[in-house]
């Protein structure tokens, strides 16, 4: 037996509220060890190295062994959420103090005008202070920065109490010297505090987005960095030398250095690494066109990928706050396993309040009473009596009482009735959020294979597939699990990108090929902070385009080779069509941004193929479906003992430890050697 | 297929088709957002739309108070048995649709929806276009004196006929607009939002049957109206409650105009809205032609507040039995009385229409709160005409739970950023922020406006500006003080420093000057000197109130930054009385 490679071990961490999980994987064999310990809130650096030594331990392997360590963290999301951030102040372009109490003046489109609150902005607008100084609409200097004045406001800054400093000035997307200058005097007048400047963060124009984002980027930093700082330690302490890497939302990963000073990158990144496991899975089973549905048991996440290549979005919020940073393209709604379904006003909602996990649904008889999704999957007879493995039991009367009471009995429905209308709901919702990543961008999910993933995904993969008129549904070999497979499966990624704003008719063609040279030269000093190897580098030319008087830009590959223009904007014009159904001939195009689209490719695990038997092997039993046309009785099979090319036919109940999925009739299921599992209707 | 007996939505379907139907909605308006190419639409996102049941009852419509009766007006030119899939219906005429719009910039498109040769509904988008000609660039101008100066009327047209465009008519509408390219780019943006409302509700009732869908918009108006109906009664007693209130002027030296609201409840529960007794019509454009659904749409939003899960539609209306309007007075004017500024009444009314909650409830309603603002500068720049419609936020009304908004213009219509503004026109921001002590005192503050200060950066320039509620500014309410009035300044703190008249047109601008813009709070909610003291020092060092007003209005005494406990103490031992409503002083009624 060759002995095995030095450093091949990857190692992800995911830190939940209860647990901490580990995968560790043998990137040459695809062999992989996982293990679990409970989380240490306080600090959870102390779980997460316990955790390691104990997947090592299960491997039989070396602390010297390890090549990398991914971990994904919800520090910054959770702070922003909870509105926890440091205390932090904002220095601004004098005159412009009330720019984030103002925000755009409006007012939510869906919210009432006379019972609608204005959010509480992250800094109090006596921490907002200015500093004279002006940039033009078009770069040039109007006035000086007041360099004594940034000194000052720095020192009242840390006199009331701030902790991290942002630094927006206007235009400074357009020329950021002041707004370096003015981060240089504060690094001087305060050693050691959290700063940024915003032409870090996020040089677009808008200037309530931008000082938005640069606020919250310095209010979690000092948390940030606190956190992989000790990461960092544990990891050395523990013999790792391995590099840390942290996933952020654009999909991809970045060293800890980079997240040090942009911890904002890292506040969508939770449902990212979940869709990365899910493009990785379903590239290893031949399937490139996905939608992806993350069912946890708050909230679902969305996500098309067409062609193995998962879109990114520059419309990202996260809580109140709009954030414009590069992110997976996806939508995310208040439905999940734990939504509590009620009745006001005559009409039934579910969600989006949650039972949580504590105390979670009423059939965990935990103490919940609410009645959830969850109870009505399991009046309709689609959980087996217990989960985990057979250590959590559930319990039917608790969910039948919960439903009746608050459902049935309020709009004179049966039970069953009731249930399968809290999960009709809850379905509508979810197939509401499909349309908006597919038909609404011009793409019919027909064509797709829908992969449900997350502990409640599989339970609602058919029933979505269905009502989308979608044949193929691909269950990944660990729907609970999944997040720790993207972080095995993603890449370093980083974008860069420059205003370049002219129209695509006139543009000189050398302008635009030196600005996206000097992109990729940004691209290429990434690289080597990275420490990316030459033939792992991959960058990607995007303009981003419109018509000219339009807002909204679309992206679209820029060619290698010279293309005739007319050519280009024949693709604008396509894809205008195809998003919006209309194109305007004879209306000039403009290119308004040019993007480098960087990535450093690091080596995918192999996919081993799943051991076990045929559909006859892994019979566990029989159980009762009540079905809309009538019951019928479905297989409940151990999924862990189906191995590939095993076959069955619905109605079935799969389960496994981390979920439960759920073929009705009429569908036909198949392990593949990847070990997915391809549901197709017959 | 057919089927002749009634089918019944059942509640979980109901909810699926609300559901369905408010995506549809957000899906319109990203579609519109993305492709619109004038800054009032794409920025400011002066847009909206609504799903109508086959008879043309609006069934889902968008958060606003404003909306009339929409299909009604087509209806009259083409009748429902004429129309056939792949229609497309326009029109902006405000006296031929009986205030449906009420001012000519609302482009009202509107298709029927078919499931196989049975109609199932009507979808409208509905956008503010930013010029259509008339007498000034943008359309609307204080000068005006006749509707036909108010840019091109199109009565209710077909513009598509069974899927074929009558590109004839769009011709002729954009070549009446000083900016064509905007006017062609809006119109297909608008009309490609329709046709996606228009599959997605066709999508609907597929899914569920045309007349499972027709029970459910039934369902959904009838749900609106008993709601209503009962906040009504909650809210109103038996009798008649009356409430007035007045518009400063039309700016052309007329006014103020007086609003003159009676809501009556019957014995037997009918509820009559009488504003007969309102002035007469202005010579000025601030006639505000308020179709008769307007007061129901508006008290139906009110109290639709904390009501999750129900929308607002026709059944707003429909909770009021009668509405009583007088033809020549402010409120139905006769044509070709002009309309373009209508924004400011209509804001009036809506505050009016919380005087009469106010009064009915003892002052447990929201203060009132600013007209929006809008600027209008047009002139040459680098060869080319250009025309900076700027829409500028006020401050609304304290409520009974909770401050007003600081700096909000209006429902979903966002401020042009200042980057954007010197990117895009020839004008630089010197100053934006919170226009400080113009949210009225009270326990619960009233929201601040804003103050916004151009420089001119062309050569020469034309300004247009529109303020209400300067004379009469927004009422406080249960012991809250009035809200600060708005004002616009040329060249302050200059030797030519001048006040320009609040509403009016044609001040010419040249290169270098300043224009410093304040706009109006809202109205205070209960009395000041029981706002607790840390959020009076939290608004003083926030900019929000001077440390003077926080001494006179609050009774908080700040020194240095601090708080002074015992000069707080001192004041506040100096409480006043108070009567109902305030607006300069504490009166009964402020009109």
């Amino acid at each position: 037996m060759p002995s095995p490679e030095p450093r091949a071990l990857i190692v992800a961490v995911d830190i939940g509220g209860t647990f901490t999980d580990i995968t560790l994987q043998d990137a040459v064999t695809g062999e992989a060890w996982t293990a679990k310990t409970p989380s240490t809130p306080r600090d959870p650096s102390e779980a997460f190295l316990t955790g390691v030594g104990l997947a090592l331990v299960q491997a039989g392997r070396d602390a010297t062994a390890v090549g990398r360590v991914l971990h994904g963290t919800t520090v910054a999301t959770n702070l922003i959420l909870e509105g926890k951030t440091a205390p932090a102040a904002l220095l601004t372009t004098a005159g412009f103090r009330h720019v984030l109490e103002i925000g755009r003046a409006d007012l939510p489109r869906r919210d009432n005008l006379w019972a609608w609150r204005k959010p509480r902005r992250p800094v109090a607008p006596a921490m907002v202070l200015e500093v004279a100084g002006r940039i033009a609409a078009d770069g040039s200097e109007l006035a000086p920065l007041d360099e004594e004045a940034v000194a000052e406001a720095v020192r009242a800054a840390v006199a009331g109490g701030a902790q991290a400093i942002a630094i927006c000035f206007l235009h400074s997307f357009a020329n950021p010297a002041q707004e370096r200058r003015a981060l240089e005097i504060a690094q001087a007048t305060a050693p050691g505090l959290a700063l940024t400047a915003s032409s870090e963060v996020l040089p677009v124009v808008r200037e309530y987005e931008r000082s938005m984002a640069t606020v919250l980027n310095a209010a979690v930093m000092p948390a940030v960095a606190t956190y992989v700082g000790r990461l960092e330690q544990r990891l050395e302490a523990g013999g790792i030398a391995a590099p840390l890497l942290l996933m952020k939302s654009n999909g991809g990963v970045a060293g800890a250095t980079a997240i040090r000073r942009a911890p904002l990158q890292t506040a969508l990144s939770g449902p990212a690494a979940g869709v990365v496991g899910a493009a990785a899975m379903a590239r290893a089973a031949g399937v490139p066109d996905i939608i992806t549905v993350d069912i946890g048991g708050t909230s679902a996440d969305i996500c098309l990928i067409r062609e193995g290549k998962v879109g990114l979005t520059q419309s990202g919020r996260v809580g109140p706050w709009p954030l414009p940073l590069p992110m997976v393209d996806m939508v995310t709604i208040g439905a999940g396993g734990g939504s509590i379904a009620r009745v006001t006003g005559g009409a039934l909602a579910v969600g989006p309040e949650s039972a949580g996990a504590d105390p979670g649904p009423a059939c965990y008889g935990r103490g919940g009473t609410s009645p959830t999704v969850t109870d009505a999957h399991l009046v309709l007879g689609h959980l087996p009596p217990a989960l985990l493995g057979g250590r959590m039991a559930l319990d039917p009367a608790r969910a039948e009482a919960a439903i009746r009471a608050a459902v049935a009995e309020p709009l004179g429905l049966s039970l069953e009735a009731a249930a399968r209308g809290i999960l009709a709901i809850a379905d509508n919702t979810m197939v509401g959020a499909i349309r908006i990543v597919s038909v609404e961008r011009g793409h019919d999910p027909r064509g797709f294979a829908l992969v449900p993933f997350g502990g409640a995904g599989p339970l609602h993969g058919v029933a979505l597939a269905t009502l989308l008129g979608m044949t193929r549904v691909l269950v990944p070999p660990s729907p609970g699990v999944l997040c720790a497979q993207g972080l095995l499966a993603a890449d370093l990624k980083s974008e860069f990108s420059r205003s370049v704003a002219q129209p695509l008719a006139g543009a000189a063609p050398a302008a635009l090929e030196a600005a996206f040279a000097g992109l990729e030269a940004e691209a290429a000093d990434w690289f080597a902070l990275e420490a990316v190897p030459p033939a792992d580098r991959a960058t990607r030319r995007v303009a981003l385009m419109r018509y000219e008087e339009q807002g909204f830009e679309l992206p679209l590959p820029w060619p290698e080779a010279a293309k005739p223009r007319a050519a280009l904007a024949a693709d604008f014009a396509a894809a205008h069509r195809a998003l919006y159904g209309f194109d305007l001939p004879g209306v000039a195009i403009e290119i308004v941004t040019l993007r480098v689209e960087a990535s450093g490719r690091l080596p995918a695990p192999a996919m081993p193929a799943p051991r076990g038997g045929t559909a006859a092997d892994a019979l566990l039993g029989r159980q009762r479906l009540l079905r809309p046309e009538g019951a019928v009785e479905a297989v409940i099979l151990d999924r862990s003992r189906l191995g590939a090319g095993a076959e069955f036919a619905g109605p079935a109940i799969l389960t496994q430890l981390d979920a439960t999925t759920l073929v009705p009739p009429g569908w036909r299921g198949r392990v593949l050697p990847a070990g997915a599992l391809l549901l197709e209707a017959e | 297929m057919n089927r002749r007996h009634e089918a019944i939505c059942d509640p979980v379907s109901l909810e699926i088709i609300r559901g369905a139907a408010r995506a549809a909605q957000s899906e319109m308006e990203a579609l519109l957002e993305r492709t619109a190419m004038s800054a009032f639409i794409r920025e400011k996102k002066d847009f909206y739309t609504a799903i109508f049941d086959a008879s043309g009852a609006m069934a889902v419509g968008s958060d606003l108070p404003i909306f009339g009766d929409i299909v009604g007006p087509v209806l009259q030119h083409y009748p429902l048995e004429t129309m056939q899939p792949g229609d497309l219906y326009w029109y902006n005429d405000c006296y031929g649709s009986r205030g449906a719009v009420s001012h000519s910039n609302d482009q009202v498109f509107l298709a029927p929806v078919f499931l196989d040769t049975i109609r199932v509904g009507f979808v409208m988008g509905w956008a503010h276009f930013s010029d259509i000609g008339g007498l000034r660039p943008g359309s609307l101008s204080p000068d005006a004196t006749d509707h036909f100066q108010e840019g091109i009327i199109i009565p209710p047209v077909r513009l598509v006929r069974g899927g074929e465009t009558n590109d004839d008519l769009l011709r002729a509408f954009w070549r009446n607009s000083r900016f064509p390219l905007q006017s062609q780019g809006d119109t297909r943006a608008l009309m490609a939002a329709v046709r996606l409302g228009e599959a997605r509700v066709a999508e609907l009732a597929a899914r569920f049957g045309a007349d499972v869908l027709a029970d459910a918009f039934a369902q959904l108006l009838a749900r609106t109206e008993s709601l209503v109906r009962a906040k009504l009664a909650a809210a109103f007693p038996v009798g008649t409650t009356r409430f007035a209130d007045a518009i400063d002027g039309d700016g052309q030296g007329n006014g103020p105009f007086v609003l003159r609201l009676a809501l009556t409840r019957t014995a037997d529960d009918r509820f009559i809205l009488d504003a007969t007794e309102t002035d007469d019509q202005a010579p000025g454009p601030v006639n505000l032609l308020m179709h008769p659904d307007v007061p129901g749409m508006a008290l139906g939003l009110y109290f639709l507040q904390g009501e999750v899960g129900q929308v607002l539609n026709a059944g707003g209306p429909r909770a009021i039995d009668e509405v009583r309007l007088r033809e020549g007075s402010l409120l139905w004017p006769r044509s070709p009385a002009p309309l373009g500024l209508r924004g400011l009444t209509m804001m009036r009314l809506l505050a009016a229409l919380h005087g009469l909650v106010a009064v009915a409830r003892g002052g447990e309603a929201p203060a009132a709160h600013s007209a929006y603002v809008l600027l209008a500068l047009r002139g040459e720049h680098a060869g080319k005409r250009f025309l900076m419609s700027d829409g500028v936020a006020v401050g609304y009304g304290a409520r009974p739970f909770a401050d007003g908004v600081d700096a909000v213009y209006f429902v979903a219509q966002e401020n042009y950023p200042v980057e954007f503004m010197e990117l895009t026109y020839p004008v630089r921001l010197r100053h934006y922020g919170l226009h400080r002590d113009s949210g009225g005192a009270g326990r619960f503050r009233g929201g601040c406006g804003v103050v916004r200060e151009y420089e001119v950066l062309c050569d020469l320039a034309q300004v247009a500006i529109r303020i209400d509620s300067v004379k009469n500014p927004p009422w406080g309410v249960a012991g809250g003080r009035n809200g600060g009035s708005g004002r616009i300044l040329l060249n302050p703190g200059t030797p030519e420093e001048r006040l320009l008249p609040p509403l009016s047109d044609g001040t010419v601008l040249r290169r270098g000057d300043v224009l410093r813009l304040e706009t109006g709070g809202g109205g205070g909610w209960g009395h000041p000197f029981d706002r607790p003291a840390e959020l009076v020092l939290e608004d003083v060092r926030g900019g929000a109130v001077s440390p003077e007003a926080a001494a006179r209005d609050y009774g908080v005494a700040i020194a240095a930054g601090a708080l002074d406990t015992a000069g707080t103490v001192a004041l506040r031992a100096q409480r006043g009385a108070v009567k109902l409503f305030h607006r300069k002083d504490y009166v009964d009624a402020v009109a």
